[in-house]
This record gives C-alpha cells, structure tokens and sequence, in this order.
C-alpha cells in the first residue's frame, strides 16, 4: 500500500464479497480494509482512517443503516462519504429514506449501488466521491 | 181507502217482480234450502252453473255428494239463526270447480221462525288465484332468503337477531334473541367497531371484513356488508347484515403472498449468489492475467462453493414447492453419512473447518425417509459451515455431527464453533424467509429442516450464543409414521 492510495473501507459480512472487493479495489489501487461486523468497524476507523466506507445494508446484529446514523452523528466521521451496497435494491431508496427519515438532520448514504455489485459503477462511484476530497 | 189497497197490491206486484229481477241478476249463485238440505230455488247464476236442479239435496248439487257435508253452514243457521261464513269448493254441471265464499241469512215465516235459509255464493276464484300467486312469491322469497349461499341476519331495534337464514342456522345456530356479537364473535358484549351499529346511527350501508367463529370454534374470514330496512316513512326498522365467507380467497391470497415472498427471496438469495460468481470469476481471470495461482485458487473455490449454494437453494425451492409426503423405509444413518462425507470435508477444508463425526456404535437402523432426513443434515451442516466461515474472531474452527440411539428416539446433534446467533435470530430461525445470512440466503433450509423432523413426529431445538457457537438437537422417532406429531408420541 501506497500512502498515495486513497483508502477504502469494506463493512460487509459475506467473506466471499470481501475478498472480491478487497482483490479489485487494490488491482485499481485502492487501499482497502475490511470489516465483517459494525462494532469491528468502528475500532478500525481510528487506525485506517478510511476516505470512504462502502456498507452492506443487512449486516447482522446491527443494520449496515445504523452504522451509518452513528457515523453521521460523529462530528470526527460526519462528512465521510458513505456508500451502501444491499440486494435489495428495489426497496433500498424507500426503505433508506423511512429508516433515515426517523433520524431528523442525518444526512443519507451519498452513493448506492445494489449487488451484484457492477464493478464500472464502483469505480465511477468511488472516483466521483474521492475527486471532491483531497487525499489526507 | 180502497183505492189505496188497490194500489198497495199493484205496487207491491211491481216490487215484487223488481227484486225478483235483483235476485235473477245478482252477480252469485244464490239459492234457498229447506231443513232437508234440498234446494226450493235458485237464480239465474245458479240455474246456469248447476242446472235445472230445484227439489235436490244441495250436497249433490254442488258438490256431487251423497249425504250431507260436514259443518254444513246451512244446517248451522237453522240451528241459531245466524250467518255462518266459510269457504267452499263447488263443481259445476260442467265439472268445473268453483272456489266460493258462502254466506248464509235465515228465512223466517210470519211467527219468526226459521223456515228455509239462503246461501249466497261468491265466486273467489280471482283472490284464490292472486293468494296463491302471493304466497308463492312469498315461499320463493323465503326460500330465496334461506337458501343463499351466505350468512344473512335481520336485527330489530333493540340490536337483537329477528330472522337470519339457513346456511346462517347451521353454521353459527339458532340465534333468535340471540346479539350477532354472540352468534358471531362468541363476544359478551359489542364490538368496538360495529358495522350494524352505524348502519342503524347513520341509515347508510357499510361494508367490512370480518373474522367470524362458527359454533364448532372454527375460524372463517367473511366480507360483511349491512343496510337499512325502512318501513314506509322512511325510517330505519331493522338492519340486514349478509356476510359472504371469503376464508378460501384469503388462503389463496396468503398462499399467493408467500409465492411473492419465495420469489423475492429467491431473486435476493440468487444476486448474492452472483455476486460471488462474479468475484470468484474476476478473482480467475485477474490471477492468470497477474500470474497469482494462490488468487485464481481461491477464484476456483469460490466459484465452486457458489454453484454449489445455488445447487442446493435449487433442491431446497423443489422441497418447498413440492411438499411431499414422507416416504418411511429402513435408514442405515452411518450409510447414508457416509454418502455425503466426503463432499462435506472437502468444503470444510476450503473454509479451514475440521469436521467431526460421532456414531455411537449402536446407530443401527431406523425408520425414516433417507432423502428427507439427508437434506435435512446437509441444511444443519451447512449452516454450521457458513457460520464458521463468517467467523473472523475465533482461529479453529470445527463442525460435528453425533448420533446415538435413546429408545424411542434418535438423537442426533449438529454443532459448531462458528458466529452462534442471539436471541432474536434463535427465535426466527424456522420461519419461513428468514435469513440470518444476508445476501445469501433464502430463509428456506432451515424452514424445511423444521419440517422434516416435525413429519417424522420428531422435534429440533436450537442451542446457541453469539460468539460461542450453535448446537441443533433433533430428535426422531426411531420408527417415524408420516404425519405423527411429537405430542401424540409422548402422550
């Protein structure tokens, strides 16, 4: 890893989507992490210090949706840009917009994308989020 | 003075031959009786209707009889003197019968006594014809009311049942004086929402959807519609309620909403399963293109686990839809492990799992359906497998499969070291679509295992913590009988 490379980090529980994603990103040259749980998540972003965070929306135990409230409410991690990923991508913009709308002020995930994951769109994702912030 | 009786006479002839024309042309048969019932005149009418018949018994004339008719009216008004109406059934010279109301009148002679009597017929045949022609429309009315094919009721003023139908009798009882609460609901007292209730406030119809118990406790989903019945002011003097029984579209309907929610879920399980495809894919090509065999080893594996996942998401969609019966013969449990042992290891390898397999040496034989119970095994393996594989906390990872026999049971146990699940998972793990696996599972293996073992009148309990592991416990009948449920056995 290059201290050039932007940082991506992966919450997802799948270990074979982790693998996936963690191969391709660093073929691209992205720095990636992965974690399979939220709490685990949390104690890695100190360390990691991710530039963008890519959250599977059915994480088990706590919603890949509350990960995201609690980042947003942390004034550290606030306008980190956030992107989640979910099957269910046809309920995804409702049920993101009535899960998010109990929380008053919280701004939503600023990308989706639904699985399986189109690689193009990804790239085109992360690269539209990443060229609004300078690396750190 | 003499002038005056000779007119008297004069007109009195002049009367005379008048009313002798009202009596000719009176629209009735009319006829005068002596006391031994024979007939000493008659009017036109009567003359043309039964003939030239003066000096014969009225019973034969009229009705053809030999002696006389029983509650004769004429016979009564030589008794006391009086009008004794009734309703006849005269035939004609013709044969024709005539229904006939019959008045009778006391002839008397100078001393007042009652010398002959008249009796005067009417013809009815035109109201008999309109009664009969009303009570058939009102016998088709109530049998119209009786005989529809749904639950109908009239309540009265004080919301209490008046009248309600056949089909209504039969399913819910006699509900005369009985509240529809009652009938219905098996409720003490109204219903929160009750239809009947605005009808009567509002005048208006209502329409709801109801559950109703019948008078065996059985439980029927109705659509209800209820109306006013107003008299002729206008107001409301009872209310009809018809109730249509809709239990058989609602288990369509729910039928057809697990259809949606299998093909929801299947369509979500089968993209995770993409997704893995695509990864294990991408993983092949770009490790040839890198030149990284470790990479496309770990591509090949998991293309070949993904298959492998759609391959028994496809076997468990076939056991869902097909719902088959049982098919009970000999099971040699340590054979049949043996079958699918290898395949198990090997995919325990690739997620760095050692399996663990103890056959109490007393397995034996059993009673079960092998197909039934192999998926059933394979459905608990392999969630113990994704549950090790899930987990990053823990080094080594093992699954196990014990068997030993307990008369009358079979007491297997499929256990791991992997996630285990909290609470809230443990209790939904057997309902249908629910998947503690995200992307990658359909809620249906553990759904169907459930199943399997309930068929074969066994239970499967679920031991488990987060972080520590799960243990499944499944208890079969060493001599299943499709359809047995565990509480008969143990009764």
């Amino acid at each position: 890893m290059n201290e050039t490379d932007r940082r991506v980090l992966i919450v997802e529980d799948d270990p074979d989507i982790v693998d996936y994603l963690s191969f391709f990103l660093e073929d691209e040259g992205y720095a990636v992490e992965a974690a399979s749980r939220c709490s685990t998540a949390r104690e890695m972003m100190d360390d990691f210090r991710p530039e963008v965070i890519l959250i599977d929306a059915l994480l088990p135990g706590k919603s890949g949706l509350e990960l995201l409230v609690s980042l947003r409410r942390d004034p550290q991690w606030s306008d980190l840009p956030m992107v989640v990923v979910t099957g269910n991508d046809t309920l995804l913009e409702d049920d993101c917009q009535s899960y998010l709308g109990a929380f008053e002020g919280v701004r939503g995930p600023d990308g989706v994308l639904g699985k399986p994951v189109d690689r193009e769109s990804l790239l085109a994702v992360l690269k539209t989020l990443l060229d609004d912030t300078k690396p750190n | 003075m003499e002038k005056v009786q000779l007119t008297v006479p004069e007109q009195k002839g002049e009367f005379e031959s008048q009313y002798h024309r009202y009596w000719e042309e009176m629209p009735c048969y009319l006829s005068v009786h002596d006391q031994d019932f024979r007939i000493i005149d008659g009017n036109r009418r009567f003359r043309e209707a039964f003939g030239e018949r003066i000096g014969q018994y009225c019973y034969k004339v009229y009705k053809g009889r030999e002696e006389i008719c029983p509650n004769c009216p004429v016979e009564a008004t030589f008794a006391d003197g009086q009008n004794h109406p009734s309703e006849q059934l005269l035939t004609t010279k013709d044969g024709l019968e005539v229904p006939v109301m019959v008045h009778t009148t006391p002839i008397t002679d100078d001393s007042g006594e009652v010398v002959a009597v008249m009796e005067m017929h009417t013809d009815i045949g035109e109201v008999k014809r309109l009664q009969a022609l009303l009570q058939r429309s009102q016998e088709r009315l109530v049998q119209l009311f009786e005989e529809v094919p749904c639950f109908i009721t009239v309540q009265g003023p004080d919301r209490v049942i008046q009248h309600a139908n056949r089909r209504f009798r039969e399913t819910f009882g006699d509900p005369v004086g009985e509240n529809c609460f009652k009938m219905y609901k098996h409720r003490d007292e109204q219903c929160l929402v009750c239809p009947m209730q605005q009808t009567w406030d509002t005048g208006e119809t209502r329409e709801h959807e109801e559950v109703l118990f019948t008078k065996e406790g059985e439980k029927l989903d109705a659509l209800c519609t209820t109306a006013p019945l107003r008299n002729a002011d206008g107001e409301v003097e009872a209310v009809i309620e018809m109730c249509i029984d809709i239990t058989q579209i609602r288990e369509l309907q729910s039928q057809l909403a697990s259809i949606g929610l299998l093909v929801g879920s299947i369509s979500h399980g089968i993209k995770g399963l993409l997704t893995g495809l695509d990864g294990g894919i991408y993983m092949v090509n770009s490790g040839f293109a890198k030149e990284k065999p470790e990479r496309i080893e770990k591509g090949w594996e998991m293309v070949q686990r993904n298959v492998e996942r759609i391959r028994s998401m496809v076997l468990d969609i076939l056991y869902y839809a097909k719902d088959r019966e049982l098919i009970v013969e000999d099971v040699d449990l340590e054979a049949l492990v043996a079958e699918f042992r290898e395949g198990l290891e090997k995919k325990a390898s690739d997620a760095d799992t050692e399996v663990r397999v103890n056959l109490a040496e007393d397995t034996g034989i059993f009673a079960g359906d092998p197909q039934a119970i192999r998926a059933m095994l394979l459905n608990l393996l392999e969630n113990s497998l994704d549950a090790c594989r899930m987990d990053k906390e823990k080094g080594d990872h093992w699954i196990r499969l014990g068997v030993r026999r307990e008369a009358p049971w079979l007491l297997i146990e499929v256990e791991d070291n992997g996630l285990g699940m909290d609470q809230e998972t443990r209790e939904k793990i057997f309902s249908l679509f629910f998947s503690s696996k995200g992307i990658k599972g359909t809620g249906l293996g553990l759904f169907i295992s459930n199943k399997i073992v309930d068929k074969h009148g066994g239970t499967i309990e679920v031991d488990s913590e987060p972080g520590r592991g799960t243990r499944f416990n499944v208890k079969l009948p060493l001599d299943a009988k499709p359809s047995i449920q565990p509480e008969d056995e143990v009764s």
